[in-house]
């Protein structure tokens, strides 16, 4: 049988990342096995046998030297590490058994893993609040592009502001799923 | 020995208890996983994830040292504050224990339908 690629764009919040993973392992049932990601939420799949995989997005900020013995150690404990979207990292292993297999086996560090993403975000919000100005002023454009990167700029900011309260509800929501 | 200083390393949660007395030998990631899952009898498994984490800041809080790296692998090793730390941590536990197995009432006969040991 000749190998089939199919390319799918789909969007994901990062505080949705769970309905990614199922979605991707609902793809594997169906035989379309993830083979690699681009920029922008672009997923290629490889056509194969239906098969039962667990699939698990974790997200880091790594340094190259870090980056090396954090997949060899997803590597040796039987995660496939599939690629990148910008810092998502993207896992994927064989359902054996009625177990799930998960890359945390603690809520805390769950947890830990959005309150990177709020972190993250943080960095990057200051950034963004500083720069717009700039972009406002930049006359280059003409007054009608002006006007449009303004409400871009404006729009994306919210989008950020957005984020970072849904992550923030994320996170207080598996907290009280740790109590409970 | 300062024990204000040891403190606020304390009480070590389980799964850091068990990284830490695997790490008496050193040991890459994957070993930690395997001999932690070993030596508690099953009763911590530890994901990826989790473990890189712990280890991360275990390295942050000196109680571990970096000791070689193999590869790709990086091998870890307890330092002399995480010996010390893991040492008050299992005299408490001790301490614990004791204060438990000495307490007549709860290991009266299944009394109130309670569990047999």
């Amino acid at each position: 049988m000749k190998q089939r690629l199919v390319t799918k764009f789909k969007w994901f919040w990062a505080w949705d990342d769970e309905k990614e993973e199922a979605w991707l392992a609902d793809m594997a049932v169906k035989g379309w096995h993830l083979e690699s990601i681009s920029p922008f939420g672009i997923y290629h799949f490889q056509q194969g046998e239906p098969g039962n995989f667990v699939y698990r997005l974790d997200f880091h900020i790594l340094k190259n030297r870090d980056k090396d013995s954090y997949l060899q150690l997803f590597e040796d404990a039987g995660w496939e590490h599939i690629g990148d979207l910008s810092s998502w990292v993207y896992f994927r292993r064989p359902i054996n058994g009625s177990q799930i297999p998960e890359i945390y086996s603690d809520q805390e560090s769950k947890i830990d893993k959005y309150r990177r993403m709020i972190i993250y975000l943080a960095i990057l919000l200051p950034i963004m609040v500083l720069s717009i100005p700039s972009v406002y002023r930049a006359d280059y454009f003409g007054p009608a592009a002006s006007t449009i990167l303004e409400t871009l700029g404006t729009l994306l900011l919210l989008l950020f502001a957005y984020g970072m309260v849904m992550l923030i509800r994320r996170v207080a929501q598996l907290k009280k799923q740790s109590k409970g | 020995m300062a024990m204000g200083n040891i403190d606020r390393h304390l009480p070590l949660t389980e799964a850091t208890f068990y990284i830490l007395l695997a790490l008496v030998t050193p040991n890459h990631g994957y070993a930690v996983m395997q001999q932690a899952e070993e030596i508690s009898q099953g009763t911590v498994r530890l994901a990826p994830g989790t473990l890189y984490g712990a280890l991360t800041s275990l390295e942050q809080s000196r109680l571990i040292n970096l000791a070689a790296t193999e590869g790709r692998r990086k091998i870890y090793q307890i330092s002399e504050l995480g010996k010390t730390v893991l040492r008050e941590q299992i005299r408490r536990y001790q301490i614990m224990l004791e204060s438990a197995v000495r307490n007549p009432e709860l290991w009266e006969a299944n009394s109130a339908g309670g569990e047999q040991l």
